[in-house]
């Protein structure tokens, strides 16, 4: 079992901006490892933009990012390659190369970097699609699949070279309430089995409820509450209440930046 | 039942998983018997360990033999638990082809709902572009407006640098010829006619349909696999009226006018030559170039340019709309538009050569 304080990511002080407006305003979190940490939040708050920047996609106006201490902000392109092999990401919309069948989507990291024997690479295909249930859907085109075979689609492609730590946008968005709940055990499962770190991103509360060890909870670009998912419940914070309540604002229109 | 019982590994990886399939592989297994994997003292396995699993379940079913797993327990059992399914599924084969008449036959049905498809987009871009607004429908002027400015305006500086270098090379060419017979003065004669009938309204087609041609695909494809035409027609909005008719309009606006400007320019590029390089006579060149010129030429040029337009907008949107297949799609359906209009502009400059000839 992993050590629970070991510590996989640091988030120091993170602001960026698009353009003119501030997104995220002095964001600071650790990703522990083998814990599930989701990242929730209303729409428009800066989650899938706060993961996008964990993962290297976007570069930060000012702040530290570090994996195993180094601070990927600073890294170049080669470098920073280097340690995106070792992590996974599943898109909220998959993500999945339209051009290949499902089962060469999930061998292209396996073959660009896997460095294994390629009789290996079939069966290992075969494998993490039937760790997400889509054992039979290996010879078919994305397109031929449904939304939410084409999430478990892009996550059996995230796990594929067995990250450490995987991130997940929006996993039960656009699903319906079984295939959502089923993509939650799979996360429950992947995370005991394989001991895959996950950092989700999502503003379903049931989700939540079933799979997180711990919540971080951004508003208008900043952390609001950042600890076990029963205190965010018992929360006195006036944002935190109502997002777990599932309250309207009063004037909806006031939250529009 | 006797049973031929393979111990597997303590630890199940991808090192201990290619001795144990070398294993299995060496293991014969009589007639009638099963073979059993023991997992009875697997503590740990990993995904490439399993990975081995897999091929081994493979290798035993090409065999045409039984097998099941015994003793696994612990996380080692969660996880054969888990890709089971993979151990069992037998996924199809993606069949490609078919054989050689069912194929064509294939091909001929897929013609025939390509012919219809594209028949009724003609019908319907003629009525809203023709009919329609005569009948108080709502033509959307903005944006004929705004494609007139990214087709024409736009397009006016490569159109006509490509034309004016035709003429160049056309006055070039046909000097050398004529040169030997004595005649290079009409060199003139031959540019004019040349551009006016047929090069201007060619060379622009050719320019318009890869500038303006394949970005109506590229366009209309994307909303295509983005869900934007259905959520046109989930409005009511007919997508010829709101997205074919304001293209058509604009580019029959501005083909006339770039193949106008294109005349121009060829001629200007054949006098370059002429009287820059071959040395003759500024004025004779004019002289000669005005008795050439002819309004039934030029009309003649105009109405090609008309019917070009027609042509590279249908193709424009009839590949776009027939997208299917994400990224890929929006390429292939691109290539093919492009390839179409020049295979059609040749068809329709041969249909109007031989009218033109009797008539």
């Amino acid at each position: 079992m992993p050590e629970a304080n070991d510590v996989l990511i640091v988030v120091k002080d993170l602001v960026t901006h698009y353009g003119e407006t501030q997104v995220l305003d002095n964001v600071s979190l650790e990703v522990k490892r083998g814990e599930v940490l989701v990242i929730l939040g209303g729409s428009g708050c800066g989650k899938t933009t706060l993961l996008k920047h964990m993962t290297g996609l976007l570069q930060p106006t000012a702040g530290q990012i570090l994996y195993a201490g180094r601070d990927i902000t600073l890294l170049d392109e080669e470098e920073l390659a280097e340690v995106q092999r070792g992590i996974g990401i599943a898109f909220q919309s998959s993500g999945l190369f339209n051009s290949m069948t499902v089962g060469d989507n999930v061998a292209l990291p396996l073959r660009e970097y896997g460095d294994m024997d390629e009789r290996l690479v079939k069966p290992l295909v075969r494998l993490k699609l039937s760790l997400v249930g889509l054992a039979h859907a290996e010879n078919l085109m994305p397109d031929e699949l449904s939304g939410g075979m084409r999430k478990r689609a892009g996550l059996a492609r995230a796990i594929a070279l067995d990250p450490p730590i995987v991130f997940f946008d929006e996993p039960s968005a656009g699903l319906d309430p079984i295939m959502a709940s089923g993509l939650d055990d799979l996360v429950l499962e992947l995370n005991h089995l394989l001991g895959i770190t996950f950092v989700i991103v999502t503003h379903e509360l049931d989700s939540i409820r079933k799979v997180a060890d711990r919540a971080l909870m951004l508003d208008q670009g900043r952390v609001v509450f950042c600890g076990a998912v029963a205190e965010a419940e018992a929360s006195e914070t006036p944002r935190v209440r109502q997002f777990f309540e599932r309250r309207a604002d009063e004037y909806i229109g006031q939250q529009v930046r | 039942m006797t049973d031929s019982r393979i111990l597997c590994p303590a630890e199940l990886n991808q090192e201990t998983g290619r001795q144990l399939l070398a294993a299995v592989r060496e293991c014969s297994i009589p007639e009638g018997q099963e073979a059993v994997l023991d997992f009875s003292e697997t503590k740990a396995m990993d995904s490439r360990g399993g990975a081995w699993l897999v091929e081994i379940a493979h290798l035993l079913r090409a065999r045409g033999a039984q097998f099941r797993f015994e003793r696994q327990h612990g996380d080692v059992a969660e996880f054969i638990d888990l890709i089971e399914p993979g151990l069992l599924a037998v996924t199809k084969e993606r069949v490609e082809e078919t054989g050689g008449v069912a194929a064509l036959g294939q091909q001929a049905i897929d013609f025939w709902a390509e012919l219809k498809e594209m028949v009724n987009l003609v019908i319907d871009a003629i009525y809203w572009t023709v009919i329609g607004p005569f009948e108080g429908k709502r033509v959307r002027w903005k944006l004929v407006i705004d494609e007139i400015h990214e087709m024409g305006v736009r397009g006016l500086q490569i159109n006509s640098l490509m034309n004016f270098l035709l003429g160049l090379i056309i006055a070039m060419l046909s000097a050398a010829q004529l040169k030997q017979v004595g005649g290079v003065i009409f060199v003139a004669d031959l540019v004019v006619i040349a551009f006016a009938r047929e090069l201007a309204a060619v060379m622009t087609t050719v320019v318009v349909s890869a500038r303006t041609g394949a970005a109506i695909t590229a366009e209309l494809a994307t909303m295509k696999v983005q869900e934007e035409i259905d959520a046109l027609r989930g409005m009511g909005l007919n997508v010829s009226q709101f997205l074919v008719a304001p293209k058509l309009l604009a580019l029959l606006i501005v083909m006339p006018c770039l193949v106008a400007f294109g005349m121009v320019m060829g001629i200007a590029g054949g006098a370059v030559w002429g009287i820059g390089v071959m040395g003759i006579d500024a004025n004779a060149w004019w002289r000669e170039s005005l008795h050439a010129a002819n309004l039934h030429d030029v009309v003649q040029g105009m109405l090609k340019s008309l019917v070009f337009a027609v042509m590279i907008v249908l193709v424009g949107c009839h590949n776009g709309l027939r997208v299917s297949g994400g990224a890929r799609g929006v390429g292939l359906m691109t290539t093919r538009a492009v390839v179409m209009d020049i295979f059609f502009l040749i068809v329709i400059d041969m249909i109007f050569a031989v009218f033109f000839y009797y008539f």
